[in-house]
């Protein structure tokens, strides 16, 4: 796990708008710079807000990037459901 | 001159992004009293506000994150979301009085970071868009690590606000103290949109009674499961008890409105 790497991609995404646009030419390359498990690589591709949140990504930088990325407010609700 | 006004104010998002999502009398009972509060700290013409603040991402992130941040900046521009529906602005800092407070804390026990550049999202640019319409008066943003763990202890907020008062009570200027933050929210979580209505309504009771001894035992643990990680922000709050200890709080709203997800309080300090 590296959670401090995960979040900093997102914090990136969400603030720079440079890295931003290179995230959304190309995310499978973009996400190279950043140290990330196979398992999170993958949650961050696929925008999989559930896991990402179970992962501990701060509410905060998720609900943002998720926006971001046209998740819905309501889909965002949905992916959360059942959780603490 | 000394402190000549104080408040603490919610700044949900949702006041001005969607404000028409709230029920019309929450929304404009709520507003109301936010630009009589405005009207208010005018009259008390401060020469400076100094903003006991927090902030979402905007500035810091974990490669540095400070637990108290004071601003020593000539001005700061917000705010940083597009679509918060308050017009971008340049916001006139006051250099002096910055460096004072940085070096009241470094003279009094507190170790601040500071800063010569601060972006300012809806935390500051909103309750400033009420209480400073014109952004005409100068801001000194203190800002307190609410955001992500560890945060500073409520007895440490406190402390932190009785030397800032104690401070600004000597000052030359007319300063006003605006608090912002709270109450119980859960942005973003799993629990988005759940308000804790007893636990606002006992946290405003402590406020109104100055009971001292109650908002410094507040514990994170406590705040983080009552009020949610947006909850951590009453920590601005109890600053500006600290910092205005003998001053008698006035209760200008509480309105828990769904559609804004928090539980909206406005509080003025009167000496």
């Amino acid at each position: 796990m590296s959670l401090y790497q995960l979040q900093k991609l997102l914090y990136h995404v969400n603030r720079d708008s440079e890295r931003r646009e290179r995230y959304r030419k190309d995310a499978a390359g973009f996400i190279k710079a950043y140290e990330l498990s196979d398992e999170e690589a993958k949650a961050v591709l696929n925008v999989d807000t559930r896991t990402l949140y179970t992962m501990g990504v701060h509410s905060l930088l998720l609900k943002p990037f998720t926006l971001l990325n046209k998740v819905s407010n309501e889909d965002y609700a949905k992916a959360l459901k059942g959780l603490e | 001159m000394p402190i000549v006004f104080a408040c603490a104010a919610s700044h949900a998002p949702g006041i001005t992004a969607w404000t028409e999502a709230a029920p019309r009398e929450q929304a404009e009972t709520f507003l109301g009293s936010y630009r009589r509060l405005g009207e208010r700290l005018a009259a008390s013409k401060p020469d400076a506000i100094v903003a006991l603040t927090v902030e979402h991402w905007a500035n810091f992130f974990l490669t540095s994150m400070p637990t108290f941040c004071i601003g020593r900046a000539a001005h700061y521009d917000g705010p940083v979301e597009e679509w918060l529906r308050i017009p971008k602005a340049r916001v006139p800092g006051d250099v002096k009085l910055g460096v004072d407070l940085i070096d009241a804390c470094l003279d009094g026990g507190f170790d601040p970071t500071f800063s010569d550049e601060l972006l300012l999202d809806h935390a500051t640019l909103l309750p400033l868009h009420f209480l400073n319409p014109n952004m005409a008066v100068p801001v000194v943003p203190v800002i307190i690590n609410t955001l992500t763990v560890p945060m500073p202890s409520a007895k440490r907020c406190f402390a932190l606000g009785a030397l800032l008062g104690k401070f600004l009570q000597h000052s030359e200027k007319r300063i006003a103290l605006v608090a912002t933050g709270g109450l119980s929210h859960w942005p973003g979580e799993a629990k988005h949109g759940k308000i804790n209505i007893p636990f606002d309504k006992k946290f405003l009771e402590n406020i109104l009674a100055n009971d001292h001894r109650s908002l410094i035992a507040y514990t994170h643990d406590e705040i983080n499961a009552e009020a949610g990680s947006g909850g951590h922000e009453i920590r601005t709050w109890i600053t500006l008890s600290g910092a205005v200890q003998s001053w008698k709080a006035e209760l200008l709203a509480y309105e828990p409105v769904a559609p804004w997800a928090t539980g909206c309080g406005l509080v003025a300090f009167n000496p």
